[in-house]
């Protein structure tokens, strides 16, 4: 009797064991899926962005856009059409999946706002910031804007008490100073003239990026993660194509280009069709990183995820470079060097090996 | 009606403890049309629940099937942010 009932007892224990390393291998794995498909969206949404009328609109200009339109307003109307895709992406899957009652009930809720509001600083705010940065800069923007883990360390310690320890410090010494390395590369002779420019604005991204990292983190704790996506990417989307896209075309002295715009790019064949790619990258780039952060925590969700700082300019080099035959998409040899440093240091401010071990006992 | 994972985080702030199958016995009434009233989704909403300090385990052992079964409750705390955040 004893011995039956302590062979159930171990294999209960076994079972608890294997339940709990399962679900930390899951949060792990969706973590780091989540960068590769950052790296997929970016590339194919840079693709989009340069057939089509886009190649016109950077290239040659035969439509005489302004040098204010061709920087900040085009950077919008990338990151609205590819947000906006994604949201029907994330409503068919969510209908598919039976969760669309469920989207709209969230909408309502106390954490569906805190889902809203996270959307708007890392829609509008931060992709804009994103696009506009990789248009005047490259690729080299990316492992600018993977500090985002940083700031939301920084971030998460001001609005939410949470701990900022001397290792997290140290990891944040290291990507400022990665972020150095790449900062460097501007001062050569052959830089881009909007390279410093872009490389600024990539900082408003990962500031964005971070604040949502940490605000949404504590909206998924409730929210299904396909659920909180999909009211991201619809928020983002619409706020992009309503408000962000007006207002340029207001500041740029011509709100008719705002409409005008939109459906040259909408019916642009050549370019839509890498939207749609991107859009759908974009789903899984953003629902597999909240649902990491939930997971398996914020902290080790995002180091696992800023991993994108290798898979944004390894997918742009593939599609971009190998894919579609263009050149300039190589990166000079600091700048991986620092996306690695940046990439180490993201991990040591998010992820304490500790922790691991703990999780590993547990 | 709430959503369902408010729903499963919410059933933890009116029992002692309770367990998946609990859970979806207890929602079924109401959520048992929904496709993620699956026992695996429901147990990764209560694990998630648990990461971010929801929720905590209490016990577990094994069912008359010998399925692990593992008990969870909402502490002090964590029944306090999920009341705050899903009213009734």
């Amino acid at each position: 009797m004893d011995n039956s009932l302590s062979s159930a007892n171990a294999t209960a224990v076994a079972a608890k064991k294997q339940l709990s390393s399962n679900f930390f291998k899951k949060g792990v794995t969706v973590a780091i899926l989540s960068g590769m498909f950052y790296g997929l969206y970016t590339a194919f949404m840079t693709l989009g962005m340069a057939n089509g009328v886009w190649a016109d609109w950077y290239g040659v200009n035969n439509a005489a856009l302004s040098a204010f339109v061709i920087t900040y307003m085009l950077g919008a109307l990338g990151s609205a059409l590819n947000d906006t895709l994604s949201a029907l992406w994330c409503i068919g899957i969510a209908a598919f999946k039976g969760k669309l009652g469920d989207y709209f009930r969230t909408l309502k809720t106390k954490p569906g706002r805190v889902m809203i509001f996270a959307a708007l600083l890392g829609g509008p705010i931060a992709s804009t910031a994103y696009v506009v940065a990789l248009q005047m800069a490259g690729s080299i923007v990316i492992p600018i804007t993977a500090l985002c883990p940083a700031i939301g360390a920084i971030m998460a310690r001001i609005l939410f008490k949470q701990k900022l320890t001397p290792r997290m410090l140290l990891g944040i010494a290291i990507c400022f100073s990665a972020a150095l390395m790449i900062g460097s590369t501007s001062m050569s002779a052959d830089a881009p003239p909007n390279l410093l420019l872009g490389i600024c604005i990539a900082f408003i991204c990962a500031f964005g990026w971070g604040l949502e990292g940490c605000i949404a983190g504590y909206g998924t704790s409730m929210i299904d993660y396909e659920i909180g996506i999909t009211i991201r990417q619809s928020t983002s989307g619409l706020s992009n194509l309503l408000i962000l896209v007006p207002i340029m075309a207001m500041l740029a002295g011509n709100v008719g280009l705002a409409p005008s715009l939109v459906v040259q790019a909408v019916t642009s064949g050549p370019a839509i069709i890498w939207f749609v790619v991107s859009g759908f990258f974009a789903v899984f780039a953003y629902s597999l990183w909240y649902k990491g952060n939930s997971m398996c925590g914020a902290a080790l969700g995002m180091a696992c995820n800023g991993a994108y700082s290798f898979w944004g300019p390894f997918f742009c080099w593939l599609v971009l470079g190998v894919f579609a035959g263009m050149e300039g998409w190589a990166l000079p040899p600091i700048a991986w060097v620092a996306a690695i440093v940046m990439a180490l240091g993201i991990l040591i401010i998010a992820m304490n090996p500790l922790d691991l071990f703990r999780r590993k006992e547990a | 009606m709430k959503p369902l994972n408010y729903a499963i985080l919410k059933h933890f702030t009116k029992v002692k403890e309770a367990c998946a199958d609990d859970v979806i016995e207890a929602l079924k009434k109401d959520y048992g049309h929904f496709k993620a009233l699956k026992k695996p989704a429901v147990i990764e909403a209560i694990m998630t629940g648990e990461a971010n300090g929801l929720l905590e385990e209490t016990r577990y052992d094994l069912d008359q099937k010998g399925e692990l079964r593992v008990y969870y409750r909402a502490h002090e705390e964590g029944a306090a942010t999920i009341n705050n955040y899903i009213p009734d």
